[in-house]
């Protein structure tokens, strides 16, 4: 069992918690991220901080760079300046995996699972960090070989039952209807049992049952522990499960704060929100 | 236990076949040549089928595995165990040397980068003829010699080819329902996806496409022991592709729908010698059909249709 590392997604985080208390130091401290496309800023020197165990949201007009800044936290493009510190670890450089083993998982915009698996081998892969397994070992399934799968099951379908999937554990993940799909994945970056998790975009194509739904789980989800950071365009949904905002516009911060202050914010208003809109928090 | 069972299913016939009909050339002659061509497929299809990285060259490895053999036990007298042994390492290493390269290359440049190594592989077993016995190749290849027990004889031979295929199939299933084949069954799903769950995406290439190269040495070996002659013609770009066709004939991703690929044309070509001039005309017009009307390959096509007919029948009754 000593392959196997910590059994449950809930797990204490208390050697954690007492190097990096929540309320010094951020979890997350992005700073001066620049990314450029030929010329065209996507990025232009974004700097904020995310504490431990927050919903911290990042909202702006489609364009704005969100998913610029999710690809660039996430090693998938190469800022050109900038740093990136996630529990004391600098990120900027090191390819997605590496990233990923930091304790970042991430969901997609654009659906990315699995087609030609399983929901609960999708799920399994994303615990794939959490057990160490070698080609050798496993064509020869030897016996700690089969001891961790059972771990890994039991890690996914934890992760599923969180996700309230774990019904379709075993349907193809390909034959869901696209609401759960967006549910595996979020299963899926929750079996890695990460520090950080992205969320872009999960409200898209989901209607309001489903939105409310995924509203509780983004709550029980930092219940856990694990913060998030989201990127929405669903105003309620932002506005009613986000600690903190971040506003982008044109690849620059226009505003940082909690939801009633960039809601009051005269800027926010007249550049996103459009006039005078207020959502219930 | 459902995860063996069309293993166990495979082994039965396997040893109830020859008993049926002893010294049956199809069962025992082209029984045996049909496993040598399931352990290649079984590793294409990890490759191919499971990763989705193509190959055009695969038929590279079964020839160096089969020249390696071939040249340490006729030239250098090495006992033909560890001639095989040997075979596997040295197949094993310039796999993995060839791989991290290669595999940056995705889609056709990767099809053109494996099949110019089939190519510049089957060149060197042509041209290098002090070592290879060049286009004439290579006879007085001793048979396998399995501690002490010659493997003579066309029934022997059907046992221990068998056994082999058997064995690259256990193998094969563990390893696709592993930690390891999930990682591999991502990259083919969304190479994104899978490098953002930790997964090294381009260790998970070199591993499969080390192991599907083992396979094939593995098979290049055997081969070379069992018809005791090794000539370039073996091994050349036609192999290969015939190889790829086994895969796809079968169904891809799936391990026994590579098997049954590899089983179906073996006995086609075998059978339709018959047929002679119109051999090639037929076959290529079964692969049509197959492929028009059973897209996911034979085994995979089959096996889906007699689930759905199953359920049907079951919610009449």
């Amino acid at each position: 069992m000593a392959r196997v590392k910590s059994s449950s997604l809930s797990a204490d985080r208390s050697p954690v918690m007492t190097a990096f208390p929540p309320s010094t130091l951020p979890l997350l401290a992005v700073t001066g991220l620049e990314q450029s496309f030929g010329g065209v800023m996507a990025l232009a020197g974004v700097s904020f901080q995310v504490a431990e165990g927050l919903i911290y949201a990042v909202i702006g007009p489609n364009g704005a760079g969100k998913t610029t800044l999710f690809n660039a936290l996430c090693g998938f493009y190469q800022p050109a300046a900038g740093s990136i510190r996630f529990a004391d670890r600098e990120l900027l450089g090191l390819p997605p995996h590496r990233i990923a083993a930091c304790g970042v998982a991430r969901t997609f915009q654009n659906l990315q699972l699995f087609f030609n698996m399983t929901v609960v081998e999708n799920v399994m892969v994303g615990g794939h960090l959490r057990a160490k397994t070698n080609v050798f070992a496993a064509a020869l399934r030897l016996p700690w070989v089969r001891r961790q799968e059972r771990c890994l099951r039991d890690w996914a379908i934890e992760a599923l039952e969180l996700c309230e999937l774990g019904d379709c554990a075993h349907h193809p993940a390909g034959a869901l209807p696209y609401g759960l799909m967006k549910r595996v994945e979020i299963a899926r970056a929750l079996a890695a049992k990460p520090r950080l998790l992205l969320l872009d975009e999960p409200a898209a194509g989901l209607n309001d049952t489903e939105t409310l739904a995924l509203r509780a789980l983004i709550t029980r989800i930092r219940a856990s522990g694990v913060t998030v950071l989201l990127v929405e365009h669903h105003m309620p949904l932002v506005m009613g499960v986000s600690d903190r905002l971040l506003v982008l516009d044109y690849g620059s911060v226009l505003a940082e704060g909690d939801p009633v202050a960039i809601q009051t914010d005269p800027r926010v208003v007249a550049a996103y929100l459009g006039g005078a809109v207020s959502y219930a928090v | 236990m459902m995860r063996l069972a069309g293993l166990y299913a495979l082994a039965a016939a396997v040893v109830v076949l020859p008993i049926l009909w002893p010294d049956n050339y199809f069962v025992i002659v082209v029984g045996a040549s049909a496993g040598l061509h399931v352990i290649l497929a079984v590793g294409l299809n990890l490759l191919m089928g499971y990763a989705g990285q193509i190959s055009l060259g695969h038929a590279a490895f079964f020839g160096l595995g089969a020249y390696t053999s071939a040249i340490l036990s006729t030239r250098f007298g090495w006992p033909s165990l560890a001639a095989l042994v040997a075979s596997l390492l040295a197949v094993g290493v310039l796999a993995w040397l060839f791989a991290r390269p290669i595999l940056r290359l995705r889609g056709h440049y990767l099809a053109m980068a494996t099949l110019g190594f089939g190519i510049i592989v089957h060149v060197v077993l042509v041209q290098a003829t002090q070592w290879t016995g060049g286009p004439d190749g290579l006879s007085g290849i001793p048979p396998l010699n399995l501690l002490g027990w010659p493997v003579d004889g066309d029934l022997q031979w059907y046992g221990v080819i068998m056994a082999a295929m058997l064995l690259v199939l256990w193998l094969s299933l563990n390893l696709v329902d592993s930690q390891v084949g999930r990682a591999l069954r991502a990259v083919h799903g969304s190479e994104f996806a899978a490098q953002m769950m930790g997964v090294d995406t381009g260790r998970a290439k070199t591993q499969v496409f080390v192991v599907s190269a083992l396979f094939a040495a593995f098979a290049g070996s055997l081969f070379a022991h069992q018809q005791a002659f090794v000539s370039p013609d073996s091994f050349n770009l036609i192999v290969s592709v015939e190889l790829v066709t086994m895969v796809v004939l079968g169904g891809m991703a799936s391990t026994f729908g590579a098997a049954c690929g590899a089983i179906a044309l073996t006995f086609l070509q075998q059978g339709l010698v018959v047929f002679e001039d119109y051999e090639m005309l037929i076959h290529g017009a079964l692969l049509m059909a197959v492929m028009i009307f059973l897209p996911q390959g034979l085994f995979v096509g089959l096996h889906q249709a007699a689930g759905r007919w199953w359920r049907a029948s079951s919610r009449r009754l």
